[in-house]
Formats: structure tokens, C-alpha cells, sequence
């Protein structure tokens, strides 16, 4: 974990690095990384890279970074975990590799001497590094296979800059602020900019599951190594056994647990009164840990009433031993600390506020490792997605094959919800969307739909955008693998490359690292999810219930009885007050205004923040 | 396969540009048929493997052709289109022949945005190589295509332009005083009036109180030039302050440079301003204009960049740099053809390694 930020002057006329650009870059991701900081310059001047560390292996000083290899001949600056690298180490050992730390930057660095950027499909954890190579004069960037940890970059087609934020890029001086289209766009219709873009121009995030490679004459084309839907596509392509099938699942997250677990700091535990946090919790007890902190986020508004989650989690903690920390937050304190939140904010999103709060509180007890149930409801069928997707594109599939008839009860649909029918302005795209996969899924997960934006935006500015942006397509494109996947697959792809990518894992890592707090996922983890049964048959045995019973021992009841109703947060009150919305409006409604909240406080002051 | 506007045996930069590719990319071991609209190479000693055809200027004739040629020399594993204007043409022949695309983009062609058909061939391309970190921002303004795709390969200086001591013989027949001299390259043509002589021309009066033996010298002929005569007579004051010296042959440019003090030319949409390099590496100081590509031929170290509707900084500059003495020529190394070629061949190499028609296998 930590903050990591270089540049590299690959063509032969760009000025050498400015190390006092490289300073300003990496003083702006200081809380990423409290523990130490250093950079390094190349004796020619073409390369420099800082880091900012958050020590969590190996903690003595010669795990610190930028670390070398032995020979110099390669440097790495890094963030993240990568929770084999015992394995991997062991088996380089066995090849004749000698190691000098403790650390799994090393591991890197020697791995990538054995293999070269193929080293990345090895690697079971959370990454983004840049790495140089002085012999092959070539920089390797690379970014986990789910995109938990960041990596932004920019190229200005002499000079590329990297870092883990994409505010610290700008914070350097020497990178355009220029407006992006295809990333506000994004942004208005997802509620969360879509990778590869970011607001800014000249900015772009390295995907999930791809490396980089720059040479001397710049980047080539990302590289992609992982993908969502050929992984599941594997695994539905293997002999589903489904008697077999909650023992596998069993076994999947208790491997994935004691994975997630590999820290020379104690690991705690955010929980919810939901069953995959307290699935979490319970498995690491089972694993024997002790005195795990388990912290929970109490809202002052809730106290006392049936959607207070305090006494549930405390029914859990209580079950597996943990040490059960409480933080009640109320609207005094979202509203002091919102200033503070845009700020952290490194591109603009609608969520991420109950992360800010755990992770606040996370550091207030000490605690610096956390394990998150985020990911399980795209692993398991959490999500109502996986119902209504699936009916949608069965029953609206008929008007995808009319030319022209869903844009026309669109826009009659529009037309009345404008004269007043109480329709909610997406149901008007039902027809239009509904009928096909990328289309529903834009549906169901739009903030405000395409039409909708001239009212909000530059009408130029939409277009552009949209052009660019090709939000259908796009989406499209997660869903491509060998063979058609199954339905429940669909719905799990999407929602993990898409709204978990760009929305979940991306707030998790700026409302975390704010509070220099390390969230671990050990449901969004490729090994873990090829360990899975296939989709069809996690959907048979209602995986997302199925849950509760994987510790031993399970889950409390009443928290499997409580799961069915979910759970509800008084920010979404808080949002639409502070955005200045109507009292009565829906959470939906809520969210369009906070959206144009967020994005007024926060980007479009000069030349986008 | 490329189609060129300018190929070998014709002049000016973009012919330049083209002939410093294909010799490198020969060196390289590269095969090329080449098809010019203008240039013709017979007699010419081409690099090994590299093959011109006879010119072809009009746009049907240029078309048939090339569509001929693709078939009867053919197959090819890459179309280089020498210009922005035949991205079409050169999407098109790609296509035909399941061959990858390479567009070359030089500058001010791309500030705006071309029509629909041009920009989706562009969009098309497999690599589009474009001479300024400028033309390549322009380029992606309008361009959806992936920035990783776009690479810069500047213009070089030839190895003739190097230091040397000023032409005594050259201020003679052109009486020029004993200076300081300022100097100006470039066409003067109607259509590039960017180039901001008339700017300099401004600038003289109060200069010329500074300095009393300090003249323009501006070299370079076209459809411009006279009217750019009477301005001159207009606004410099002094009929004696600006001399207008005609075309300058290249063998010629480096006595020129050297025997000048500083190279001015407050140009506001140069694709890259190959002019200021060569002064740099012949030893001058340069003031180059803000806008256009010129950032990346003004380097920190060898000159200044000014706001060309800014007389006061113009002048100021001027002033300054000429009491700076002479630049530091080293600068301009990385400009030299070997870097040029190195990367070049690299690109080529990048191309050859990536899956034809990437874009529509994506």
C-alpha cells in the first residue's frame, strides 16, 4: 500500500526530469504513505521515481522504496500487496535466486528478472507499479487484474508521468487541466468516470488487468492479461458438480481469507450486520486469529431503531471473539468534514462517503489493515441487477428488433413524464435499452440517462463525449469471451468490471488512503474467483445466503434474517440536504442531485479544480 | 506502400521529412515502393530497397494508380500515407490489402478537424506518427483514437548545420552593415502568414534606436513577398532596415545562420519550426512565437518563446537574447538524424509486432 508516482523522458529531445515536478506529485499523495518517503533519479536524468509508504511487510528499512535489484540493472517503485509472494519467493529460491529483504517488492523485482511483464498473470493480490529496466531502457507499468489499486498516467508524447491519483498528476505543474468530455460524460451517466478515462485530457487510468509498456519512442498500447468474462467463461466451462458446490464455495473464501490475511501488522475487519463481512470475521477466526478488531459504523440518526446496524455486528463480533469498535457519525460531522472529502476526492463520484467514515474511524483506533466484504455482491448475485437484468432483456428483446421503436416511446415517454406522469425520467429508455445486455445494464446502473444531458452539460460537450465515451458499446465490450456466458455470469461481469471497477474499488482506495488505512477485498481476487463454482450453479445454491454458513461456526440468525431487508444509511439524507434537494425526494433523486453537487463544489471551479 | 505528397527529388520540409524516413527506415533493412504526387527521382541514387515511382499529380489519376500499384507490386505489410489530405486514399489501399496503416500528420493540417471521412480513416489508423507534442494534442482533440497510437517523431538537422565563424564574403554582398542581424527563414507565402515577419518589422524603430547598425534580414521568396515589402517600407522606418535577400539554397543556410545574431520569427501556428533548430545548431540564439508546435523546437536553453501579438516582450526579448551572445549548440543533438532513425526503425518494428487491423480486432 502507498502512493507511487514517476516520469520518464523517453524520447531522446524531451528536457530531463524535473525532480522538482516529481517532489510536488508525490507530496500531494503524502497521505497515501506516512511512514516513509524517497525517490530516486537515474544517473542520465531520463528517469526518476518516488514512493510514499505505508509499511505492512516487512516494516524495517530495507523494504523501503524505490528498491533496486541487486545488480541495479532494474527499480521499482510500488503499491499494494501481493499476498504469494512466499510462494513465488520459494519457488525463485529454487531457481537460485537470492533474496536480501523480507519484502514482496523484491519478490517483484526478481520475478520480473525470471519472467519478464508476463510476471503479472502470476501475482494473487492488489498492484500498480512502474518498473525500470536500465538494460532493456524500458518502463513497465503495470495494475492488478480487478483494478483495486490506481494508476493513472500521462503522456504528452515526449514525456509520460505516472502516479497512484490522478489530482497528484496535476499537482506537478507540467500536465494539462484541458477537459475531458468522454470522462464527464461518463461521469453524469454513471455516477463514476469510466476507465480508461478521467476528467482531464491529458490524463488516463491505466485499466484493470493490463500493463504498459514505454520504450523510447513511448507508451505502446496497454496490454491486457486478465479479463472478467474469458475467467468466467473457464470456469463455466468446467464439469459443474452442484453437491459439491458449498464445500468449493467454502473453501474458496477461507483460502482467499488466510490469503488476505499475510501482514506484519494485526489485520482487522470492517463490519457491517450484512452476511459477507461477518462471513469475513467468522473465517478469520476460524483461521485463528486473535484479537481481531472488528469496527462498524453506527449512524447518530438510526440509534435505537430497527436500521441500526451496531447491535447486529456486535451479535457477531461477540460470536467469533473480535473486539468490536462502534463510531457513530452524524450529520454534524459529514457536513464538517465535506470540504475535506471533495478534496480526497481524486475524480469525481456519487459514493464513497461511508468508506471515508470506516476508514476514519479505522485510523482513530490504530488500525492501518482492514478486510472488506466489498465485491461479494458481484461474486454471489447480491445485487437486484442479477434478477432484472436477465427478465428485462427476455421481455424487452422484441423492440431491440423494431428499428426506431424504442427511440420512439422514449421520446413520447419523455414528452409525458415532462407533462407530468409520475414516471421516473429512466423508465422512458425502457424500450429503447432494456432489450439487450449493455443496454439494460446502462439502465439500471445510469445516474441520468443519455437525452437527459444537454440540460446538464455543453450540448458540444455531450456530443464529443458520448462519441468518445460510447457508454453501449463499451459495456458491450466487457461481456466478449469465447463462448456466449450464462445469464447469471453476464450480470456478474458487468457489475465487476464495470460498477465495482469504477465506482467501489475506486472509492475504497481515495476515501481509504485519505486516512492512510490499507483496504483489503478478499472477494475481489481472481484466484478466488476461478475457486468458485460456476456461475449457474452459485446462483442454484443462492450463494449470497449460502454465505452465512461457511464458518464455523455460522453466522448468528438473526443476521441472515435481517440480510433479506438490506440495509439503509442516513446519507443518502445527508447528500440530498447537502446538495439542497427537496426533502421528499427518492434516494434515486437524491443521488442526480448530489451528483450535481459534487461535481459544481468540486470540478468546475477554474479550469476543473 | 507510401503514398506521398513529396517524395524524393523534391524540396521544402515535408519532402525532407520523407526522405530522412525512408533512408532510415532502409538502413533499417526495410523494403518501400513509393508513390509521389510530386518528385521525380529518376537519376537519384535511392536507398537500397526503396523504389519510386514517376509523380502523379492529379487526384484521379494519383488514385488509379495507386490502387494499380498496390496490386501489382503488392503485398505489403504496411501503408505509410504521407499526409492528413490522403488518409482516405491510404485507408482505403490498407484495406485492400489487409495491410496496417501508417499516417504521418505534420502540423497545421490538423489544428482543426477534418471532414467526417478523413477523421474516420484517421481514426482507423494502426499509428499515426505526427512532428510536435502540439500537432499531437490538436490531433487528439478531434481524433478518437487511442493516444498510445499517436507518437512523436520530430523533424531532424541535418549534419550540415554545425558552428562556424561568420561570412565575411555573405555581409559583403549583401552590405549589411555591421549589424546586429537579425534573421527570418521561411516562404513567404500568402497562406503562411503566421509566421510573424510583420511583427519583427514593428519591432525595428524602437530596436534600431538601441542599436543603429541593426538590420532584418529576411530570407525566403513567394506569392507574399510583395506585399510583405511594402509593409516593411511602412512600418520599419528605415527602408535600410529590412533586406529582403530572396531564396536562400540549402547549401547555403549555414553561412547564413552564422553569420546572423540571433533567428527571429514569432511564428503562431508552426506544425514544428524545423528553422529554429537548424539556427540553434549553427550557433544562434532563437525567438520563436508561442502557438503552433514551435515549444518543441525552442528549448529552454537555446531561445525564448514570446506572444506574437505582444511587441513590448518581442522586443524585450530580442534585446535580451542578443546581449546573450551566442547559444549553446549542443542542444540540439538529440535532433540529429541517428536519433531520428533509431526511432524510427523502432516504430516500424512496434508495427510489424502488432496484429493487422488492430483497431477493428479490438
Amino acid at each position: 500500500m502507498c502512493g507511487i508516482a514517476g516520469i520518464f523522458a523517453y524520447l531522446d529531445v524531451a528536457p530531463p526530469v524535473d525532480c522538482g515536478e516529481l517532489a510536488r506529485i508525490s507530496a500531494r499523495q503524502a497521505a497515501r504513505g506516512p511512514d516513509g518517503s524517497a525517490d530516486w533519479v537515474s544517473p542520465d536524468q531520463r528517469v526518476a521515481f518516488a514512493h510514499r509508504r505505508l509499511a505492512i511487510i516487512d516494516l524495517s528499512e530495507r523494504g523501503s522504496q524505490p528498491m533496486h535489484s541487486a545488480d541495479g540493472v532494474l527499480t521499482i517503485t510500488f503499491n499494494g500487496e501481493i499476498y504469494n509472494y512466499r510462494e513465488l519467493r520459494a519457488e525463485l529460491e529454487r531457481k537460485g535466486c537470492t533474496f536480501r529483504t523480507e519484502s514482496d517488492t523484491e519478490v517483484l523485482l526478481q520475478l520480473y528478472a525470471d519472467r519478464g511483464p508476463a510476471m503479472v498473470g502470476a501475482l494473487r493480490g492488489m498492484f500498480a507499479f512502474g518498473l525500470w529496466d536500465a538494460r532493456a531502457r524500458t518502463l513497465l507499468l503495470a495494475r492488478d487484474p480487478l483494478g483495486i489499486k490506481p494508476l493513472y498516467y500521462a503522456d504528452d508524447g515526449w514525456t509520460l508521468r505516472f502516479a497512484s491519483q490522478a489530482k497528484a498528476l496535476l499537482a506537478g505543474g507540467a500536465v494539462s487541466r484541458e477537459p475531458d468530455p468522454a470522462g464527464i460524460v461518463g461521469f453524469h451517466l454513471l455516477g463514476s468516470v469510466p476507465e480508461p478515462f478521467t476528467v482531464w485530457r491529458g490524463i488516463r487510468a491505466l485499466p484493470a488487468g493490463t500493463t504498459l509498456e514505454v520504450d523510447a519512442v513511448g507508451p505502446d498500447s496497454p496490454a491486457r492479461y486478465y479479463q472478467v468474462a474469458s475467467s468466467l467463461e473457464r470456469r463455466a466451462a468446467e464439469a459443474g458438480d452442484p453437491s459439491g458446490a458449498r464445500t468449493r464455495l467454502g473453501t474458496a473464501v477461507r483460502d482467499s481469507v488466510r490469503y488476505h490475511l499475510v501482514a506484519d501488522v494485526p489485520v482487522a475487519v470492517f463490519l457491517s450486520a450484512g452476511l459477507d463481512s461477518g462471513a469475513l470475521l467468522g473465517t478469520m477466526a476460524e483461521l485463528g486469529v486473535r484479537d481481531i478488531s472488528a469496527l462498524t459504523l453506527s449512524f447518530a440518526e438510526f440509534r435505537g431503531k430497527p436500521n441500526d446496524e451496531a447491535p447486529l455486528a456486535a451479535e457477531v463480533a461477540a460470536r467469533y471473539g473480535a473486539r468490536h469498535i462502534v463510531r457513530t457519525v452524524d450529520r454534524a460531522e459529514f457536513e464538517r468534514d465535506l470540504p475535506a472529502i471533495l478534496e480526497a476526492m481524486d475524480l469525481p463520484t456519487i459514493d464513497g462517503i461511508n468508506t471515508w467514515f470506516v476508514a476514519k474511524a479505522a485510523r482513530e483506533a490504530g488500525i492501518k489493515v482492514a478486510l472488506s466484504g466489498l465485491g461479494a455482491d458481484e461474486c454471489f448475485g447480491g445485487y437486484p441487477s442479477f434478477a432484472e437484468l436477465p427478465r428485462a432483456v427476455r421481455l424487452l428483446r422484441p423492440f431491440h428488433f423494431v428499428p426506431g421503436a424504442g427511440r420512439l416511446l422514449r421520446c413520447a415517454m419523455s414528452a409525458a413524464i415532462g407533462l407530468g406522469a409520475g414516471w421516473h425520467p429512466k423508465a422512458a429508455g425502457l424500450f429503447e435499452y432494456g432489450g439487450q445486455w449493455a443496454g439494460a445494464y446502462l439502465l439500471r446502473r445510469a445516474v441520468y440517462m443519455p437525452w437527459e444531458l444537454a440540460a446538464l452539460l455543453d450540448s458540444d460537450l455531450v456530443e464529443e463525449g458520448m462519441r468518445r465515451l460510447a457508454p453501449v458499446s463499451r459495456i458491450a465490450a466487457e461481456l466478449r469471451a469465447g463462448r456466449p456466458l450464462g445469464a447469471f455470469d453476464r450480470v456478474s461481469t458487468l457489475e465487476t468490471s464495470l460498477y465495482m471497477r469504477n465506482q467501489l474499488l475506486r472509492d475504497a482506495d481515495w476515501a481509504g488512503m485519505a486516512h492512510s488505512v490499507e483496504i483489503r477485498v478478499p472477494y475481489v481476487d481472481p484466484f478466488f474467483l476461478s475457486a468458485l463454482p460456476p456461475g449457474d450453479v452459485l446462483e442454484a445454491i443462492d450463494a449470497k445466503a449460502a454465505v452465512a454458513d461457511i464458518p464455523r461456526p455460522p453466522l448468528p440468525d438473526p443476521v441472515r434474517g435481517r440480510a433479506k431487508t438490506g440495509f439503509t444509511t442516513p446519507v443518502g439524507q445527508w447528500l440530498r440536504a447537502a446538495a439542497g434537494a427537496a426533502e421528499d425526494v427518492s434516494f434515486s433523486a437524491a443521488s442526480r442531485a448530489w451528483l450535481r453537487h459534487v461535481w459544481q463544489a468540486g470540478w468546475t471551479g477554474v479550469a476543473l479544480a | 506502400m507510401a503514398l506521398l505528397t513529396d517524395g524524393y527529388g523534391t524540396r521544402g520540409g515535408i519532402a525532407r521529412y520523407n526522405q530522412d524516413l525512408f533512408d532510415s527506415l532502409a538502413e533499417g533493412g526495410a523494403r518501400a515502393f513509393i508513390l509521389p504526387r510530386l518528385g521525380d527521382a529518376t537519376g537519384l541514387a535511392l536507398p537500397p530497397g526503396v523504389e519510386q515511382a514517376r509523380p502523379t499529380l492529379g487526384r484521379v489519376h494519383y488514385f488509379v494508380r495507386s490502387i494499380l500499384t498496390a496490386w501489382r507490386h503488392g503485398p505489403f505489410d504496411v501503408v505509410f500515407c504521407g499526409h492528413v489530405y490522403m488518409a482516405v486514399l491510404g485507408w482505403t489501399i490498407a484495406r485492400l490489402l489487409g495491410a496496417r496503416l501508417w499516417l504521418q500528420a505534420h502540423g497545421a493540417e490538423v489544428f482543426e478537424a477534418p471532414d467526417r471521412w478523413t477523421r474516420r480513416a484517421v481514426e482507423a489508423a494502426d499509428l499515426v506518427t505526427v512532428v510536435s507534442r502540439a500537432t499531437r494534442r490538436a490531433l487528439l482533440e478531434w481524433a478518437d483514437v487511442a493516444p498510445e497510437r499517436v507518437r512523436v517523431l520530430p523533424d531532424t538537422v541535418r549534419d550540415m548545420f554545425v558552428p562556424g565563424p561568420p561570412s565575411e564574403a555573405l555581409r559583403t554582398r549583401l552590405d549589411l552593415g555591421p549589424g546586429p542581424i537579425l534573421l527570418t527563414v521561411g516562404r513567404l507565402a500568402a497562406s503562411e502568414r503566421y509566421k510573424g515577419h510583420e511583427q519583427v518589422f514593428a519591432a525595428l524603430p524602437a530596436l534600431r534606436g538601441e542599436f543603429p547598425g541593426l538590420v532584418h534580414v529576411v530570407a525566403g521568396d513567394g506569392d507574399d513577398r510583395a506585399r510583405l515589402e511594402a509593409r516593411a517600407a511602412e512600418i520599419a522606418g528605415d527602408r535600410a532596415a529590412v533586406r529582403f535577400i530572396g531564396f536562400v539554397p540549402e547549401e547555403d543556410l549555414p553561412d547564413l545562420y552564422r553569420t546572423a545574431d540571433l533567428y527571429v520569427m514569432p511564428s503562431s501556428k508552426e506544425g514544428f519550426g524545423i528553422v529554429y533548430l537548424e539556427a540553434a545548431a549553427c550557433g544562434l540564439r532563437v525567438v520563436g512565437g508561442r502557438g503552433g508546435g514551435s515549444a518543441d523546437a525552442v528549448g529552454g536553453q537555446t531561445g525564448m518563446l514570446v506572444d506574437p501579438d505582444d511587441s513590448a516582450a518581442l522586443a524585450q526579448a530580442i534585446k535580451r537574447l542578443l546581449g546573450e551572445g551566442r547559444g549553446d549548440p549542443r542542444t540540439i543533438e538529440p535532433y540529429r538524424r541517428k536519433h531520428f532513425a533509431v526511432a524510427a526503425r523502432r516504430l516500424l518494428a512496434r508495427l510489424m509486432a502488432a496484429p493487422r487491423h488492430a483497431k477493428d480486432a479490438a
